[in-house]
């Protein structure tokens, strides 16, 4: 397909115009998301290539993140490890936990891997608080980036060419990566390792190795962050970090290449925009994995390439059709489902409360009207939207599996 | 056929109380089409599992040319030349056939590690596995997903798999069950066919393959060799018919 090369360099050439294109706090975000996209990459060659899902990877981000902060207080941006180098101690430091880590954890497969790993990731997180001189206690540990280069690395600018150099970088290591007999045996590992050690494979260094390289670019992107808010503090190590990396790939899609990093961008973008508009911004993104999984089970890219996967015109033009349609029934429904979310937030809240107790039921002011929570407006404008919506979206999926049918 | 490259020694096999294998005697030569037959739960496929390395034996001494090869780990028995294939099929699903060839192949030329070289580019291994096809006749299936293949094209996948590595030893177990007649015939083919130049034990329930296909047989009853020998002498055999074939054989 021509259209891949094409769409890439178009991408890039976007991210490559990104400062000149949006605002200072939207940089800001869109480092985050480069962070959040490199460390979901790491995690899918992992989990998605190999097969091995780790409810740990934080601990490797968090080590990747410690190490380039004390690295970047040692070396003060200087001789051997220049600010723009300073991401390959976290790749050293996540390369060799991730031996040790891996050598562990890859003794068992599947569930018994996955509790391995949160363990081992636990360990690090309640230690971490007791050895202050690695990780600081509660203020962490905090440094600052020197010029290098002949850059400053003062401006955010800077910090994000540099942050996008190594995601960009890093991606395509991990592209080449898994063209190679290393990289397609991590293919084999998934499938079925059984008949890998029966073919004369050593499974266990297979998977250790491909643990290590994993958690080698989780430090990368744990480095990344360190130097773009010049500290680290313990709470990277936290398990919600190793669950928000799970959720945000499997959302894109774990098994298609650039799945995981979209997924990491799209669902940190997400949060970005939602936590200021809402308190309940976490429950939106627990939702739209659930909703993810149950009727996209391969992530949104890997949606979007099974259905683009022989495209003619026709084709492709009939099939935005069905997803405009079916976009358009979802919002309807994704509108009521909001304002019942909002309106029950604010119903339920201690300001709401408090207000009961002093002045009965007064209005709840939302979507700039007010609505009486005693009355039957509110309730039926949300849930009327979402049964509205939820019907249009059976009715269309009922016609063009129709249509379908009668085609095949 | 002069020395047994393959050789069993006294095999003992339990787990826990139950005594599965009771000290079975076995030689296999070089170049022979060898049969294991025997009533079910006698132990045939415990007994290959043993000599591939699932299982370590009890007691008793695996030999293959010479060397004892009982205990050993699985990618350590196929490292040293004898491979096997699986009653139940066992592929990788996931990833097209020549992707499936292709891991089979690798092993052989000690790419394991490898992370410099890319694998779609190495001609020797795209080479081999072409002419892995071939052999097995799936050449215009190259680029299908394993999982797409039918049974039988699954099953000699699977053997193809097997030959990868180039084994002078070669264990099938069960390669046609759950095949029909025609199926059958053709992989009976394709075994004689990949088999020139090579050792195979296999285990197998269709006599009509067992007796046709075989040099020698050895019949396998409650864990020990009851007889070996050609197809006639153990058409012959009072204890066999007695043991096992029964009428099958009348």
């Amino acid at each position: 397909m021509k259209l891949g090369p094409i769409s890439l360099a178009v991408v890039v050439c976007l991210l490559l115009a990104m400062p000149w294109l949006v605002s200072g706090s939207f940089l800001n975000a869109a480092i985050q998301m480069l962070i959040a996209a490199l460390f979901a990459m790491a995690f899918g060659l992992l989990c998605g290539r190999a097969g091995m899902l780790s409810f740990g990877h934080a601990a490797y981000f968090g080590v990747g993140a410690f190490a380039a902060v004390h690295a970047m207080n040692a070396f003060g941006g200087e001789g051997l490890l220049p600010t723009p180098l300073l991401p390959l101690v976290g790749a050293g430091t996540g390369l060799v936990s991730g031996l040790v880590a891996g050598y562990f954890s890859t003794k068992r497969t599947g569930v018994y891997f996955a509790m391995i790993t949160l363990a081992l990731a636990e360990l690090l997180h309640a230690l971490a608080p007791h050895m202050k001189a690695m990780f600081g206690g509660e203020a962490g540990v905090s440094s600052f980036r020197m010029p290098a280069w002949g850059f400053s690395f003062g401006s955010i600018t800077e910090v994000y060419f540099l942050t996008l150099a190594w995601t960009l970088l890093s991606i395509a290591a991990l592209y080449l990566f898994s063209k190679t007999p290393l990289g397609s045996l991590a293919l084999g590992l998934r499938e079925n390792a059984h008949r890998l050690r029966f073919l004369g494979y050593n499974t266990h260094a297979l998977g250790t190795l491909i643990f290590a390289v994993s958690a080698m670019f989780a430090g990368i992107a744990g480095a990344l962050q360190s130097l773009n808010i010049e500290a680290a503090n313990y709470v990277v190590l936290e398990s919600h970090i190793s669950t928000a990396v799970v959720l945000n790939s499997f959302i894109g899609g774990v098994r298609v290449f650039l799945g995981p990093a979209i997924g990491g961008a799209v669902m940190t973008f997400f949060g970005h925009v939602t936590s200021d508009l809402t308190r309940v911004w976490l429950l939106y993104q627990g939702i739209i994995f659930v909703l993810v999984m149950m009727f996209m089970p391969r992530g949104i890219v890997g949606e979007i390439v099974d259905r683009f996967s022989a495209p003619t015109r026709a084709g492709i033009l009939r099939l935005l059709g069905d997803i405009c349609l079916r976009l358009g029934a979802v919002a309807v429904a994704a509108i009521g489902a909001i304002f019942l979310i909002e309106f029950l937030q604010r119903l339920l809240s201690n300001e709401y409360r408090a207000n009961v107790a002093a002045a009965g039921w007064p209005d709840i002011t939302l979507f700039s009207m007010d609505w009486s929570p005693l009355s039957i407006q509110p309730w039926g404008f949300g849930l009327g939207l979402m049964a509205v919506g939820i019907a249009l979206v059976v009715t269309i999926n009922r016609r063009l599996a129709a249509r379908k049918e009668a085609e095949a | 056929m002069s020395d047994p490259i393959l050789s069993l020694q006294d095999v003992h096999k339990s787990f826990g109380e139950a005594h599965i294998i009771r000290g079975a005697t076995l030689n296999v030569m070089a170049g022979e089409r060898h049969a294991v037959i025997g009533p079910n739960g006698a132990g045939k496929s415990t007994l290959f599992h043993l000599c591939s390395g699932q299982f370590a034996p009890s007691k008793g001494k695996i030999l293959l040319q010479g060397n004892s090869i009982g205990g050993l780990k699985p990618a350590e028995v196929n490292r040293r030349g004898l491979a096997r294939s699986f009653q139940i099929t066992n592929i990788f699903p996931g990833v097209s056939v020549r992707e499936n060839l292709r891991l089979a192949v690798m092993r052989k030329h000690n790419l394991q590690f490898v992370f410099w070289r890319s694998a779609a580019r190495l001609r020797v291994v795209n080479e081999e596995v072409d002419e892995l096809l071939e052999k097995i006749r799936l050449s215009a299936r190259g680029s299908d997903l394993a999982s797409q293949l039918s049974y039988s094209e699954q099953r000699s996948l699977e053997i193809g798999m097997t030959l990868a590595s180039d084994p002078k030893v070669i264990l099938l177990d069960e390669p046609m069950a759950g095949m029909s007649h025609e199926e059958t015939d053709y992989t009976s083919g394709l075994i004689r066919e990949i088999t020139q130049g090579r050792t195979l034990l296999i285990v197998e329930h269709d006599m009509s393959v067992v007796f046709s296909l075989a040099h020698r047989i050895s019949v396998l009853v409650y864990g020990e060799i009851i007889a070996t020998g050609t197809p006639d002498e153990i058409r012959g055999n009072a204890r066999v018919k007695e043991a096992y074939l029964g009428e099958e054989a009348a």
